[in-house]
């Protein structure tokens, strides 16, 4: 590239500078280059072929959002400009695609009644409903059958008890058939003029199969023929039928119609409802059953009070202790640090629910660690007393949660400059107040948004919660299933996932107001830290 | 400038304090004095040292004891390290429903990966709000730390029904893809990890970049070569943070992961002592021990870039 | 797009043979995949089982599809989130044919409208009747069971060489051989009133009334009788004498019995493997009263559940009713899980062999199905609460009683 070698004027010299720069600029450009190419080339093969699945299906409007999410993110990448949008991206597609689909979806269903017995479509609940109300005749017999195919209907051969044949279809009812072949057992396995299914053909068929009702007679009274495995038919009787026309449901013996009165199930006019019904759209009812339901008010305001006050001391205790600790050992001339700092973060090491399930074990009245060992025998109910147990949730939070802060603090430490606090130190400081006056302030710009997302994180803290105590102790003289370690999200999982009488409906507007009540907490936080503005 | 000034007449005292300070302490009864300025110095930080060590590793002895214990009840372990066998460790590996061997490679790559890809795509965009100025820079930080918070509980029922129908599309991205797991685990991503990586940002001098600028580096270079080296602690300790955080996942690897040759350490683990009457605390408590094992090595491992990697001096 | 310069365009080109090249890897593999879930789909029945009957169960898939051709895809889950996994997928689209699970989920199942009804015809006779009943909600039958279950009183015959003749003759048994604890009866901190349950029968104290046919009656709550008010009595007064302790969860009490700590611990055939390994000499006998009437322990039934939007019903149907109901299989599993046959046949032959089954099957002749409708769960919330309050003395035992009676009822009120 550079040709002459003469003496090195000047000009030479800048000369050779502007080309090594231009040649290792193109260098990694074209490097760049090359691994932009390749990577969205992934992403775009990954789309063409996702997106040829989709036209496959006909899921046109899924297609087109992946077609135009693939050129807007080719579009970022291959103009010039727009560099926000090149760093933001990747990380921008996992978020939008799995945490605010989820937001989006549980907000979707805090305005439906999903939970027990209301978990499908109406579609899905009508064939449940008839699915379930099939009712044998009692004491009729079991017949044998093979499933012939007859021009273009599947029919029943029916074995009758007495050695004859009769043959039948979902649209003519049992009539004897002229001839039909018998195997060795006498069953009738073939009539002229129909081909009988192998095994391998019913399973091929076995929707169509087992979905057929075959009239035993012209009289409905009599039942129809099913079968469940393509070899016995039984006759039974349905207790409901669907009326799709009046879309009504109706009780076949007492006579009872059931009407879809918009709750979501089919109901008499005396008020009771058939289960399975279906999810429907209830406006903001469960968010007003949050705020109004007298029963409900009590207990959720004991648990939000815990929640806070168990966020709070639980963000204040590990930052106390993981900063103390990150303070000693912020001393060059510590010998053994690197022991000592292995040893602290091994509580974090250990999967946090499980060290919750042997502290729940430590922590027992009468044959526990804790009281056996370490304090000789007592019996403390650290789990069996309200107050305890809290204090015990408190202790072992601590435990779990300080190598954390300890980690945070220590890094934090390392970034003030060394040179601010020994100027302090020249102008006659003391230790302590080097640390209030001049790290502490420094630490907390670094740490305070950490530590408010670290209350967010505890407020949210289900796995302890649900591992160490379950909530409990519960009280038993309150009617809801709540405990007084239960915070709020342990309360919304009883409600969502315990019991005979889920609502994930009314969880999902629980786990709603707990968004907007850490998300304004911890923005009126971030706000008063003003840690966004100092740092700018 | 002023700092470098202060700097050197601090050495000076500091040198000529402890030089007084020596002196004294060898005219008059040398041992306990010295023993004295250790202990203040350092001493009473390996008392609290001890101390702490002993409410962080008392459980962690109970853990291990329990491992030794063939009995397979937890407080057969009272008595710490009454029976010592390794029966629960061997017994661990060979058995054929529960692949122990399975779960801790899979632990390992998914937690590497989440680690790796996390802090890739958390200093991307950590750079972004660092360095370009853009409407809506503060809101969108802001909002990417709220969006985080949101009770995941029950976003387990939103991911199970997204990953099915991604499944219909992309089977290798569906239910019980460990890869389509990374992916859900990526979705946190930006968030805290993030925040903690702008600040750090942050403290590198802008100059930097402006002087790469002026001899043509292109932002690409500037980020990869130039800013990314300097913020290695920061980039440390998130790895670390988000390994151990996908290593004690639960509850969405439990929904995502299926078939138990695909399932993480604390899915599989779990399984042990979850039935009230299959209860098997000598095995889960072998396998929580080596489930340890692979976090405090990686924290082994960073422990230099976290402690001693960001020296003040190198970033003015 | 005029800002697309000579750059753009050669990398859009190599672009695009990354894409093809990617493309041709991803349509080879995709095109296979769909080949083979073609012909798999009409033939593979799912199945979820926990890791205790994988093992068993595999060595029948592979016989089942040797025989009809189907394959089975057996998948291992926890048994705690089958339940809750089947009531979220199976809407879905998604999820299993065929699911292993306790007599108990029925109720809740059936009300989310989940599983089918499995007609066994003439094959119901074949199982003891209180399988049957076990499954029987609202008049159909939902699930195949392969296992019958209830707890019994199980005597260390080197403490107590002869069965007690009275719960108090426990007690002098004993003191003469100097245990620590008459008796062992887990409670644990969230109470255990299913282990507790034949005492609280023998004072006469049920839950629910039963219908002509055995199912239960949720109309009819029982549990806030006199009877009831007794038995929470004598739980009281067991408490402060320090037999009953919500420290006694089940792994200590079973670890207590192994070492010899009491003669007698009440407890399900689950444990008996690890009392063996322990060498234990044991001999099961009827729960003695401590009420004065007989203990009547529930009866737990396991069996398999058929999905209600199963597509291969046929072959589902055909793989439970002749493959698990067989005697084989049935036995098979009751080697696998220790837990007793439901097909009346396998019952005998083991019960025959093995006097621990037999003692379990004498314990539990009087015993009473476990409940399956949705309201049990509701039972069982607030009397284990109440129980873990009186046990830990946390005021009168009447009145905890007859709270708890007061909060099932307005639960149930609200569920109907």
């Amino acid at each position: 590239m550079i040709q002459h070698d003469s003496s090195p004027s000047r000009k030479d010299i800048r000369k050779k500078k502007q080309a090594n720069r231009v040649a290792s600029q193109a260098s990694t450009r074209i490097g760049t280059m090359l691994i932009k190419i390749v990577l969205l080339g992934l992403v775009d093969a990954l789309s063409a072929y996702s997106a040829f699945m989709l036209a496959e299906q006909g899921n046109w409007i899924i297609l087109s959002i992946v077609v135009a999410t693939t050129i807007v993110v080719n579009w970022i990448y291959f103009r010039r400009d727009g560099l926000v949008a090149k760093y933001l991206t990747p990380g921008l597609i996992f978020l939008l695609i799995f945490q605010l689909f989820a937001i989006c979806y549980s907000t979707y269903i805090a305005f439906t009644d999903y939970g027990t017995g209301h978990n499908s479509t109406k579609e899905q609940a009508i064939s449940s409903l008839i699915q379930s109300s099939q009712r044998r005749v009692q004491g009729s017999a079991s017949y044998k059958i093979s499933i012939v195919e007859c021009g273009k209907t599947l029919n029943f051969l029916v074995t009758m008890p007495h050695g004859e044949a009769q043959i039948g279809s979902e649209k003519t009812p049992l009539h004897e058939v002229a001839s039909a072949t018998k195997d060795d057992a006498g069953q009738a396995v073939s009539t002229p003029g129909c081909s009988t299914l192998s095994f391998n053909d019913l399973l091929s068929r076995q929707d169509e199969v087992t979905s057929m009702r075959v009239p035993m007679s012209a009289d409905s009274q009599d039942g129809t023929l099913k079968t469940a495995d393509g070899q016995t038919a039984l006759v039974y009787k349905s207790l409901l039928k669907y009326d799709a026309a009046k879309d009504i449901m109706i009780n076949t013996q007492t006579r009872v119609r059931y009407y879809d009165t918009g709750v979501g199930a089919f109901t008499s006019k005396g008020g009771s409802r058939l289960s399975p019904g279906w999810q429907i759209n209830v406006g903001i009812s469960n968010f007003r059953q949050v705020f109004t339901s007298q029963e409900m008010r009590g207990p959720f305001l004991q648990v939000l009070v815990w929640t806070i006050e168990f966020s709070v001391i639980s963000v204040a205790s590990t930052f106390v202790l993981g900063l103390l600790l990150a303070l000693v050992f912020n001393n060059s001339r510590m010998k053994g640090r690197a022991v000592y700092r292995s040893i602290l973060i091994l509580p974090y090491a250990f999967p946090a629910f499980l060290s919750a399930l042997v502290w729940q074990g430590l922590l027992n009245e009468k044959f526990g660690y804790i009281n056996q060992v370490l304090l000789h025998g007592v019996d403390i109910p650290w789990l069996e007393s309200p107050a305890l147990a809290k204090i015990a949730v408190l202790i072992v939070n601590l435990w779990l949660g300080f190598p954390y802060m300890f980690l945070v603090s220590m890094g934090a430490l390392q970034s003030i400059p060394k040179d601010l606090s020994e100027a302090a130190e020249l102008d006659g400081a003391n230790a302590w107040q080097i640390f209030r006056l001049i790290k502490f302030p420094l630490l907390l710009v670094s740490i305070a948004p950490l530590l408010i997302s670290s209350f967010a994180m505890n407020f949210n803290n289900f796995n302890l919660i649900y591992m160490l105590t379950n909530g409990g102790p519960i009280n038993a003289n309150t009617n809801m299933n709540v405990g007084s370690t239960d915070i709020l999200i342990s309360m919304v999982y009883k409600i969502a996932f315990v019991g005979a009488d889920r609502n994930y409906g009314l969880a999902s507007a629980f786990s709603i107001i707990i968004f907007i009540v850490v998300a304004v907490v911890s923005a009126i936080g971030f706000r008063a830290s003003r840690s966004l503005e100092e740092l700018n | 400038m002023r700092n470098t000034i202060v700097e050197r007449s601090a050495q000076r005292i500091t040198e000529s304090g402890s030089n007084s300070a020596e002196s004294k302490t060898q005219k008059s009864s040398p041992r306990f004095f010295q023993f004295a300025r250790w202990f203040r110095r350092t001493g009473w930080r390996h008392c609290v040292a001890v101390v702490a060590c002993c409410f962080a590793g008392f459980p962690i002895l109970y853990i291990l004891s329990a491992s030794l214990n063939q009995q397979g009840t937890l407080m057969s372990a009272n008595n710490l390290f009454s029976h010592v066998a390794i029966d629960n460790y061997i017994q661990l590996f060979h058995l054929p429903e529960q692949p122990y061997g399975d779960w801790y490679i899979n632990t390992i790559v998914i937690g590497l990966s989440t680690a790796i890809s996390s802090v890739v795509v958390g200093a991307l965009a950590a750079y972004a709000f660092s360095r370009l100025r853009f409407a809506g820079r503060r809101v969108g930080l802001l909002a990417l730390i709220l969006l985080q918070m949101f009770p995941q509980i029950l976003s387990i029922v939103a991911i199970y029904l997204l990953l099915t129908n991604i499944g219909y599309i992309v089977p290798a991205l569906g239910i019980d893809s460990q890869l389509a797991l990374i992916c859900v685990y990526l979705g946190g991503a930006l968030g805290t990890n993030t925040y903690l990586m702008y600040g750090f940002f942050n403290t590198v001098p802008k100059e930097i970049d402006e002087a790469a600028k002026i001899d043509g580096a292109g932002h690409a270079r500037i980020f990869f070569t130039i800013i990314l080296p300097l913020v290695t602690p920061i980039l440390a300790v998130i790895a670390l943070l988000s390994f151990i955080g996908t290593v004690s996942e639960y509850a969405v690897a439990s929904t995502v992961l299926v078939a138990p040759q695909k399932q993480t350490l604390a899915v599989g683990l779990y399984a042990f002592v979850s039935q009230q009457f299959s209860q098997n605390w000598g095995l889960f408590s072998a396998g929580a021990v080596l489930a340890a094992v692979p976090v405090v090595i990686f924290f082994l491992f960073l422990q230099r870039y976290i402690v001693s990697g960001l020296t003040a001096g190198s970033v003015k | 797009m005029a800002v697309f310069s000579k750059r753009s365009i050669v990398a859009a080109a190599a672009m695009t043979s990354a894409m093809l090249v990617a493309l041709t890897g991803c349509g080879s593999t995709g095109a296979s995949n769909t080949n083979a879930s073609v012909s798999a789909g009409s033939s593979t029945i799912t199945v979820w089982a926990d890791a205790d009957h994988t093992a068993t169960l595999k060595s029948v898939a592979a016989e089942f599809t040797k025989k009809t051709g189907v394959k089975v895809k057996l998948v291992q889950k926890d048994m705690g989130s089958i339940e809750q996994d089947m009531i979220t997928q199976i809407p879905a689209g998604k999820g299993p044919d065929v699911a292993i699970g306790p007599n108990d989920w029925t109720g809740l199942l059936a009300t989310d409208g989940v599983i089918q009804p499995i007609e066994l015809g003439n094959m119901k006779s074949a199982y003891q009747k209180v399988a049957i009943d076990a499954f029987n909600y609202n008049g159909n039958i939902y699930g195949l069971p392969y296992s019958v279950e209830n707890v019994a009183l199980i005597r260390n015959t080197q403490l107590a060489p002869n069965a007690p003749s009275s719960w108090d003759d426990m007690a002098t048994t004993a003191t003469a051989a100097k245990t620590k604890y008459p008796y062992l009866l887990q409670v644990g901190s969230q109470g255990d009133s299913y282990t507790m349950y034949p005492v609280q029968t023998s004072f006469g104290s049920f839950v629910f009334g039963q219908n002509s046919d055995g199912s239960y009656n949720a109309k009819k709550l029982t549990v806030g009788d006199a009877n009831g008010l007794a038995f929470a009595k004598w739980v009281q007064t067991q408490a402060k004498a320090g037999n009953l302790s919500t420290s006694m969860t089940a792994d200590i009490a079973l670890s207590k019995f192994e070492q010899g700590q009491s003669p007698y611990i009440i407890t399900g055939p689950w444990n008996i493997s690890a009392i063996q390994k322990a060498g234990i000499k044991i001999a099961v006998d009827p729960i003695p009263s401590a009420g004065g009437q007989a203990a009547k322990p529930f009866v737990g039934v396991n069996g398999f559940f058929l999905s209600a939007k199963s597509k291969n019903k046929l072959a589902a149907t055909n793989f439970l009713t002749t493959y698990i109901g067989s005697e084989k299989v049935q036995q098979a599993l009751f080697k696998s899980g220790g837990v007793p046959s439901a097909l009346t046949k396998a019952y005998n032959a083991e019960a025959q062999s093995d006097s621990v089954i037999q003692g379990f099957k004498k314990a539990g002749e009087n015993g009473v199905p476990m409940p399956n409708i949705t309201q049990m769960s509701s039972v069982w919330q607030y009397l284990n609460a109440a129980e873990v309050s009186i046990i830990n003395n946390q005021g009168d035992s009447s009145t905890l009683w007859n709270n708890m009676a007061d909060s099932i009822k307005s639960s149930i009120a609200k569920q109907s």
